[in-house]
């Protein structure tokens, strides 16, 4: 016999019970005639020939019982029939198992969704060999291409030279790789050789030599860089990412080895990253493309990758065996003085301490560099809080729910025990119920966690083309979530359980429903209290998040998005010098003004509301550096009235402000205010970076109003615009090498909305050169929406879980209030038999229950007052919680709280006293 | 008993090899049939019997011959040396 044959054989009594049960019957029933026969032969009559058969084998009940028991399985049949029993009586009360089955899958379902975003997005390790050996120099994510020194001294973003270095004296780090920090700002232009496609925007990251070697990566085809690949004057080389190979390429094996022309430099590609590799980070928009340090200057047209005082770089390395972390930071951070002493850049700073306060952080680098945990962090801890609160609800809830049905059978237990049943059975069969209840719960809640992190991540990443999260919770989640649901059944099973158990079965038979039987206990009751005060907590918080969003979206911006479009576009990559790009502006502006319905058309390095920023520091001339400094934007002539900034003094930039004409600047109010405090006309002065002749660059002629850029919160932003084409006189970087030269967006105003305006952008600027990509296309109103997404996100969530907490703590109190009037049935009705009238039994009920949202809210309000300090720094303009907030919030549950009691009242003031009293 | 006989058949067999000093208890046989398929000393399959009808035949396997000649030869020798304990008496 196979083991398998012989598994079967024991398992099968197990599975195939009614049909071995037959045929032991039917074996038992061939005995007793085979008997029968022989009895007859022996020529006894036919009953008396049954009747000794019968009797020669026993007992034929207790026969088949003891044949059973050999089949060992008498214990889980036990628990099976417990099972079948708990999930017939679950089916009998339906109002219940649905409540009870709700609660449980919200609660758990909406915390198993959470923390599937907090899994993905703060602990997931990126998928490379080994990720708990990778090490990250740096704790912070200070993007993109800095000068000088980070204020606080803590380097996290270096230059190429210290690269170099680094890998050269810290022989502790086996590898060490680099990466560029601000890819993602930096697309590049694509387009394969010798085919008809049109050139695609796409991302493109520089990186180390050593990049794939150091994350142990395989390719998928072709080969990985190698060091020889990150030298000046090597072949022009790429790695392409698997996904768009796949995505963009049909996985074609031709595609290695062959020519891409990226930003119209060739560029072969060397192979394939491996599949699931996303990059050094994750991020809605993953590189496309890998290609070698050296080649960012050719390709990027980037003049810093030798700069040593240009920090652009991000390092990840992977320490030797047994090399202690701490001492390793020390060289480290040793190392950045050294070499910041010896490049003399500490001589340029104010700050004097620096020298002091320069560190390097070594941190564990298995995750990569987590600049979109940091973007999350707090958001995803303040959902986590919230989703914990709505656990706890739930649980109550569910506590609540089972110590009332417990208290209700009661009399079933009694006379179980009376008959004869173990304490123990009794309890075992309670708990096998809540098990029973919080499993059914528990595949339920897995089901609202896989819908909830979808939805979550659309949320999340909303009009991201690249969702690079897996949505589908992980294993651990849904175990945590799956024992959290079991966990949650066994602990509140057991209370009622025992209580149950406890029952004296004479006393409680004798007494029966009979008797004014106090109602809920004091357990209960604390439980709906709790719930109370925490739904509250949670709807005070929804309301200041609201309100919050609110203040965000109804701030004057100081610009006009109306009939506005904007088309993100990358000249550099399109092959264009800084010296041609003033001929390109003024044909984009003529060939776009030809486009009819078109009225203003805008060009700069980048526009209001979207997450860029280049920021200088400035010194008026005349005036000693006060170490500030203003944002900037280059703009053309058509640019303040396409965006709306309205100019209040002086003029805006002119077509006339052209490469050859003076230099010239316009600044903002807050800039004027903040630099000029005594009241000074500001036109006609010169300001520009600090030193000791920039301060004369740029001649003021026009002060405009405070458009807010990047950020809603960002207040008092200093900023100047600079005509497109013009350059500092002072300045030393040559004019081909000036990446300010380049536009980055178009604004088109146009009459009226024009339903096709993308296709007739990308159409006119394919005219104008097939190279000139469309980045990006967005409405403004878009761009705007999109700046407020997250605030948005953090309001729907923040209400979405409140109003779950109103709903559970509804049907908690709802729960109580029921069973307290089920069980004083008897007692209402003797008292409408005295002369109580429906009102007034109502209002009693009505009393009872909203007792317990009054000393909820007496908790909760407090509670509330002290929370919202927590969340005080994700606020927008609200220090504190205002009346309206917290008035609409006690509102809302008081009305819940009234609606879940009057449904229990109006069914007590129904009683028929004569009947209620006749069924005594 | 070496070929496929059915419960009934059993007791029978038993009764009259032991000139009816053996009375089986009826009851008893089958929680021992299940026990001794259970252990794999025998196994179980239904059949016609010679009167065609159907009825549970059991046969002893491979593993049961070897119990059996184990236990046979376990009470060969404890039945000798009580039978040696009562002769020196």
């Amino acid at each position: 016999m196979s083991w398998a044959e012989s598994l079967w054989l024991r398992l099968k009594p197990l599975f195939r019970r009614e049909r071995v049960a037959r045929e032991l019957d039917s074996e038992i029933q061939f005995h007793v005639e085979q008997q029968i026969a022989e009895n007859l032969t022996l020529g006894m009559s036919s009953s008396e020939a049954r009747c000794a058969a019968i009797r020669s084998l026993g007992n034929l009940t207790s026969v088949k019982e003891q044949t059973r028991e050999t089949w060992g399985w008498t214990r889980v049949e036990e628990i099976f029939q417990d099972v079948r029993y708990a999930l017939r009586q679950l089916r009998k009360t339906p109002g219940f198992t649905a409540t009870a089955l709700l609660t449980l899958a919200l609660g758990i379902g909406a915390n198993a969704a959470i923390f599937t975003l907090v899994d993905a997005l703060m602990l997931r390790k990126l998928p490379v060999t080994n990720p708990k050996t990778l090490i990250r120099l740096g704790d912070n994510s200070d993007c993109c291409v800095n000068g000088g020194a980070p204020d606080n001294g803590n380097f996290a973003l270096f230059s190429t030279e210290v690269y170099e270095r680094m890998k050269k004296s810290a022989p502790e780090f086996e590898q060490l790789a680099a990466m560029q920090a601000g890819f993602a700002y930096r697309p590049i232009v694509a387009r394969r050789d010798g085919t008809a496609e049109t050139a695609r925007s796409m991302m493109g990251e520089f990186v180390s030599g050593n990049y794939f070697k150091t994350f142990g990566l395989r390719p998928a085809a072709g080969r990985l860089f190698v060091d020889s690949d990150d030298v000046k004057g090597a072949p022009m080389v790429a790695v392409m990412s698997y996904d768009a190979w796949k995505r963009d390429y049909a996985s074609d094996a031709t595609v290695v080895g062959s020519t891409f022309w990226i930003n119209m430099k060739p560029v072969t590609i060397a192979g394939i990253a491996p599949q699931g590799f996303f990059g050094d980070r994750l991020s809605t928009a993953p590189p496309d493309f890998y290609f070698p340090i050296e080649t960012h200057e050719a390709i990027s047209n980037a003049p810093y990758v030798h700069n040593h005082d240009i920090r652009w770089l991000y390092f990840i390395g992977r320490v030797k065996p047994g090399t202690a972390i701490l001492p390793l930071q020390d060289k480290v951070s040793a190392l950045m003085k050294g070499w910041l002493k010896e490049t003399k850049i500490f001589d340029n700073q104010t700050d004097k301490s620096l020298p002091e306060k320069t560190h390097v952080m070594l941190t564990a680098g298995g995750a990569g560099i987590q600049d979109l945990r940091e973007q999350y962090e707090s958001n995803l801890q303040l959902l986590m809080g919230a989703s914990g609160l709505v656990l706890l609800i739930a649980c109550a809830n569910i506590a609540n729910l089972l110590l009332v049905r417990g208290m209700r059978r009661k009399m079933e237990m009694s006379l179980r025990t009376a008959l004869g049943a173990a304490r123990a059975r009794v309890i075992r069969q309670l708990l096998t119920e809540s098990v029973v209840l919080a499993g059914l719960g528990g595949l339920a809640g897995l089901f609202v966690a896989y819908v909830g992190a979808q939805l979550l991540l659309k949320l999340t990443f909303a009009g991201a083309h690249t969702i690079p999260i897996d949505a589908r919770p992980s294993f651990a989640v849904l175990g945590f979530a799956f024992a959290l649901s079991l966990l949650t059944g066994i602990l509140f099973g057991v209370a009622p359980a025992w209580i149950a158990s406890q029952a004296n079965p004479a006393e409680a038979l004798r007494s029966g429903s009979r008797g004014a039987t106090a109602g809920a206990s004091l357990l209960q009751k604390g439980l709906v209290v709790l719930q109370a005060a925490m739904s509250l907590v949670l709807l005070v918080g929804a309301g200041l998040f609201a309100q919050s969003l609110t203040r965000l979206q109804g701030k004057d911006l100081r610009l006009d998005s109306k009939n506005r479009y904007i088309a993100h576009i990358n000249p550099q990559g399109a092959g264009y010098s800084t010296k041609q790009v003033e001929a390109l502006y003024r044909t984009i502006e003529q060939r776009f003004h030809e486009v009819p319905g078109v009225k203003n058309v805008g060009i700069s390095i980048y526009t209001p509301m979207e997450e860029n920023n280049w920021s200088n520091s400035v010194q008026v001339q005349g005036q000693a550096y006060a170490g500030k400094d203003g944002s900037v934007v280059k703009a053309n002539a058509e640019y303040f009235a396409s965006v709306g900034t309205q100019v209040v003094m002086g003029r805006g930039i002119g077509v006339q402000d052209v490469l050859s004409a003076p230099a010239v600047a316009v600044v903002n109010e807050t800039f004027v205010k903040d630099l000029f405090p005594n009241g000074e006309n500001p036109i006609g002065r010169r300001f520009g970076a600090p030193g000791p002749e920039s301060p004369g660059d740029f001649e003021i002629v026009g002060v405009v109003e405070d458009t807010v850029y990047t950020s809603v919160r960002w207040k008092d932003h200093r900023m100047y615009f600079l005509p497109i084409t013009q350059r500092a006189p002072s300045e030393k970087v040559p004019i081909e090498q000036d990446p300010s030269m380049y536009a980055g967006a178009l604004v088109l105003e146009t009459e009226a909305p024009i339903n096709n305006m993308e296709e007739l952008t990308r159409k006119t600027l394919s005219e104008i050169n097939s190279n000139l990509a469309v980045v990006k296309f967005q409405t403004f109103e878009q761009q705007i929406a999109d700046r407020f997404h997250d605030d948005r996100m953090i309001a729907q969530l923040t209400t979405l879980f409140g109003g779950l907490a109103l709903l559970l703590a509804a049907i908690g109190l709802y729960g109580v209030t029921a069973y307290t009037v089920a069980r004083r049935t008897s007692e209402i009705g003797i008292r409408m038999a005295l002369g109580a009238r429906r009102a007034g039994v109502i209002g009693m009920v009505l009393r009872g229950a909203m007792s317990q949202t009054v000393i909820g809210l007496a908790i909760g309000i407090p509670a509330a007052l002290l929370c919202v300090r927590f969340v005080r720094s994700q606020l927008y303009e609200i220090e504190g919680i205002n009346v309206a907030v917290m008035a609409t919030a006690v509102l809302s549950l008081t009305l819940a709280s009234l609606l879940a009691g009057m449904i229990p009242a109006r069914g007590a003031a129904s009683t028929e006293p004569a009947q209620t009293l006749r069924a005594e | 008993m070496l070929e496929p006989q059915h419960g009934w058949a059993i007791a029978k067999r038993i009764q009259q090899v032991s000139r009816e000093v053996l009375q089986v208890q009826q009851g008893s046989l089958y929680p021992a049939l299940h026990r001794l398929e259970q252990k794999r000393w025998i196994k179980a399959k239904w059949a016609e019997t010679e009167t065609g009808r159907e009825a549970k035949f059991y046969e002893l396997t491979a593993a049961g011959r070897e119990q059996l000649e184990k236990e046979t030869a376990n009470w060969t020798r404890l039945s000798e040396a009580i039978n040696l304990v009562l002769e020196t008496q």
